[in-house]
């Protein structure tokens, strides 16, 4: 009967419930451990360069908790469903991006590459739109973690000059600028990614201001 | 340049052609859609017809329609296929939704039947070297969305059908809308789902309309049987048989 299609449709709703509640559960828990990170790196803004590598340190374990959680995560979705339910954890994966991202420029001054990324979170970055046959993370959520390290870094070279620290805002002076050229070549369209992006010049400006003003009073 | 900035530049004209090749990809999905839609529609028109054509001219016409509309989901189906098929679901979706109305339709007027998901991918499916698989796949979203929108053309072709006075079409379209609207409130107590909550208000106003109307035509059927045919003047007749179809 007609009827049975709804009924049965309703069971398979049902069922997916579960599914929905492990996935909603790992995610909380990844926010979570990214905001403990993220308040622990914060540290890095009123110390110098030499002291960077500890704090970085601090969020090893966090890290190591993200990437069980994500594994969680593709455990629970086969790969034809991926993009169904990406959305949920898409925010929280670019927020995992960008303290891998600005984890890397505190340790090692440079950018952080999808290997790293890798590295740290466990699984690839899609940056060549392969088709999902295993969990992965898109290149979306690479470049958002990207566009955050932006106002770390404006941040950064403020905060750098408080604690006497003139080398380092010359450093993110020239890392930014060349960053911004890089995601200039990028056609946007009128998403997310592209709302983002358009907040980076703010983040530019600041740091161009930090450079004009220990030019101007030869400090550099 | 210097070799770091060279280094950049490099990866991200890379990350470039990336994006560019999704994009590029999203906007074809969604021009097929498109297209679709306009073709699905038409075939609604066809089927519409039925009220004054007869149904071996409307289903040839719609068969033929209908083939077209193959050709487009042939073209959609190269950019869906394996994880593409969800990741363009959502641009996808309208022509999706669209063309289930139109064969749900069509299934309702010549079988007096509810198209199920299993006959939508059915009709989805042609055969190519021994393989027969459906061009696209239908989420039950897709699908639940789709035969959702039928109430508003069941009521045109009901409304149609009052007018031909043929009580037995009026009697079809009110169980099919009853049942539709049994089978997405059942649906809807399991699961909030937004997009089909918004068409429950269609979905009742037309269930009303169906109901009012049925009304009617039973009240006049009723007074026609009171009459005596042979007490009554040309322009008495015309008086009593006063239609009203608002």
């Amino acid at each position: 009967m007609d009827l049975q299609i709804f009924i049965d449709l309703q069971d398979k709703f049902d069922q997916e419930t579960s599914l929905y509640e492990g996935i909603n559960n790992a995610i909380k828990e990844m926010d979570r451990t990214c905001r403990l990170a993220s308040a622990k790196l914060t540290k890095a803004h009123s110390l110098p360069q030499e002291q960077a590598k500890d704090v970085t340190e601090s969020i090893k374990p966090q890290f190591v908790t993200i990437k069980q959680y994500i594994g969680e995560l593709s455990q629970l979705i086969k790969p034809e469903t991926f993009y169904r339910y990406h959305d949920r954890w898409t925010n929280v994966l670019q927020t995992a991006c960008a303290l891998v991202a600005f984890s890397i420029y505190l340790e090692e001054l440079r950018l952080a590459t999808p290997a790293d990324v890798e590295e740290y979170l466990g699984f690839k970055v899609n940056t060549e739109n392969a088709d999902i046959t295993v969990f992965v993370i898109t290149l979306e959520e690479y470049l958002h973690g990207i566009i955050s390290l932006f106002n770390e870094l404006s941040r950064l070279a403020v905060n750098s000059v408080i604690v006497n620290d003139v080398k380092r805002p010359q450093h993110i002076s020239a890392f930014a600028s060349e960053l911004y050229s890089g995601f200039q070549l990028l056609n946007l369209k009128n998403d997310s990614l592209r709302r983002r992006f358009d907040s980076i010049k703010y983040d530019i400006k600041r740091i161009e201001e930090v450079q004009y003003d220990l030019r101007v009073r030869n400090l550099i | 340049m210097e070799p770091r900035k060279q280094q950049v530049m490099t990866t991200f004209l890379a990350y470039r052609n990336t994006l560019d090749a999704h994009y590029d990809q999203r906007e074809r999905v969604i021009k097929c859609s498109r297209d679709i839609t306009a073709l699905s529609k038409k075939m609604v028109f066809s089927l519409l017809r039925i009220t004054q054509d007869s149904p071996e001219k409307v289903f040839k016409d719609v068969e033929f329609k209908h083939n077209q509309v193959l050709e487009l989901f042939a073209k959609m189906s190269k950019e869906m296929q394996g994880s593409n098929a969800m990741k363009y679901n959502r641009q996808a979706t309208p022509g999706i939704q669209e063309y289930i109305e139109a064969v749900g339709l069509w299934r309702f007027l010549q079988y007096n039947e509810l198209i199920t998901k299993k006959q939508v991918l059915e009709s989805l499916t042609i055969e190519s070297d021994g393989n027969a698989t459906p061009l696209v796949s239908v989420t039950d979203e897709d699908y639940l969305l789709g035969i959702s929108d039928l109430p508003g053309e069941v009521n045109r072709y009901c409304i149609n059908s009052i007018g031909k006075g043929d009580r037995e079409a009026v009697s079809k379209c009110l169980a099919f809308l009853r049942m539709l609207k049994e089978g997405v409130s059942l649906v809807l107590s399991v699961r909030k789902y937004n997009n089909l909550e918004k068409k429950v208000p269609v979905l009742n106003s037309s269930l009303e309309k169906i109901e009012k109307a049925f009304y009617s035509m039973t009240i006049r059927e009723c007074e026609m049987e009171n009459i005596n045919p042979a007490t009554i003047s040309p322009s008495g007749i015309a008086a009593e048989c006063n239609m009203d179809t608002s």
